[in-house]
């Protein structure tokens, strides 16, 4: 009987629950939303899929500026043209010698909030971020080439490979350098 | 002028506004959030509109594309929610701008119940806080839930399960229910 009459209290209970959360109520949306919504999605669209040719042909490019850069800094490759994949491109560096390395960002339009993220081996490390391996921070790029100096210091004998990867909402690039220490 | 391009994408969207809007909020608890993933959605959708314009079920393919975008982004809703808490401003969010005391179906202990009830879900887990809001305030059926969340239904059913069980435990707990039987 006791056992009964819990079941008819969790009965009222659940009844009384379901009752209120069939009205939980949700406000409604700001007035005229969905038809911005509406024109910021097509514009918005049609923007990344130009974007997204773009960044192919510039991807590349920009791997090539930075070889380019690294072995004289001169001969920029043209931003919007797509070249073929170069070698992964490597520098040499002295044993606990600060050396600058130059990344160029080509892009086809004023980048905000893009987020660079460098992961460098063990033994390498950044300037100013003793020991880590990871560093990432968020910048913005303007139209056309972007210079990144990155200022790498060898702490170890070892070397290995520097990945810088740069996202913007939902598109990414990463750039691959070798560093061998001498 | 719009091209056929956009006008073709409303057409398949529109109808399910209101709906993936409401699933944004459930998911989200949050106004401004709700309306950036939905406004999130539209995007991917738009470029994916080769695809969508196949689909048999638009506003299903749409849904779980706005969940799965939800579970992708969920460490940045969960970041924003808790500045938002820190500014204060978070308690209530899920009441503000709704009918007030003079709406005369706005009684008091109505009102009451509905903060409760606010504060129980949000003690939940966000797969039984999902799942719970999904069944018994959107009204998704079980295979609806599976198809959105992809979870067998069998699983969908025993978190619901859970999920009541807890809600009406925190309830009784903080006296929104009396458990007399006084009736």
């Amino acid at each position: 009987m006791k056992i009964k009459g819990l079941d008819i209290i969790m009965d009222k209970q659940d009844q009384e629950i379901r009752a209120l959360l069939k009205d939980y109520p949700m406000p409604e949306a700001s007035a005229g939303f969905f038809d911005q919504a509406l024109v910021r999605a097509t514009h918005e669209g049609s923007r990344r899929q130009r974007n997204r040719w773009l960044m192919t042909g510039f991807g590349s490019a920009v791997a090539a500026g930075l070889v380019l850069w690294m072995v004289g800094g001169f001969l920029l490759a043209t931003p919007d043209l797509p070249v073929a994949d170069p070698a992964i491109p490597g520098i040499t560096m002295t044993l606990e010698e600060p050396r600058t390395i130059n990344l160029v960002f080509a892009s086809a339009e004023p980048l905000d909030a893009a987020t660079l993220t460098v992961l460098l081996p063990e033994g390498i490390e950044m300037s100013g971020f003793p020991g880590q391996r990871e560093v990432t921070w968020e910048t913005s790029l303007r139209a056309g080439k972007n210079l990144l100096p990155l200022k790498l210091i060898a702490t170890s004998p070892y070397g290995g490979e520097v990945l810088a990867t740069l996202r913007h909402d939902d598109r990414g690039r990463t750039f691959r350098l070798r560093v061998d220490v001498g | 002028m719009a091209g056929s391009n956009d006008i073709a994408f409303e057409k398949l969207v529109r109808p399910h506004f209101d709906r993936l809007y409401r699933l944004a909020w459930r998911l989200t608890s949050q106004k401004a959030e709700a309306e950036d993933l939905f406004q999130e959605l539209l995007i991917k959708a738009f470029g994916k509109l080769d695809d969508l314009i196949h689909i048999e079920e638009p506003g299903s393919w749409l849904a779980r594309m706005m969940y799965n975008l939800f579970v992708d982004e969920r460490r940045r809703y969960a970041r924003r929610r808790m500045h938002t808490l820190e500014e204060g401003d978070m308690q209530g969010d899920g009441l503000a701008g709704l009918p007030g005391p003079d709406n005369p179906a706005w009684d008091h202990e109505r009102r009451e119940r509905i903060k409760a009830l606010d504060a129980a879900l949000s003690k939940l887990s966000d797969e039984h806080r999902l799942i719970v809001l999904l069944s018994d305030s959107e009204g998704y059926k079980l295979e609806e839930i599976q198809d959105l969340i992809g979870v067998p239904v069998g699983t969908v059913k025993s978190r619901l399960h859970r999920a009541r069980a807890r809600l009406r435990e925190i309830l009784s707990e903080d006296g929104t229910f009396s458990s007399d039987t006084s009736c």
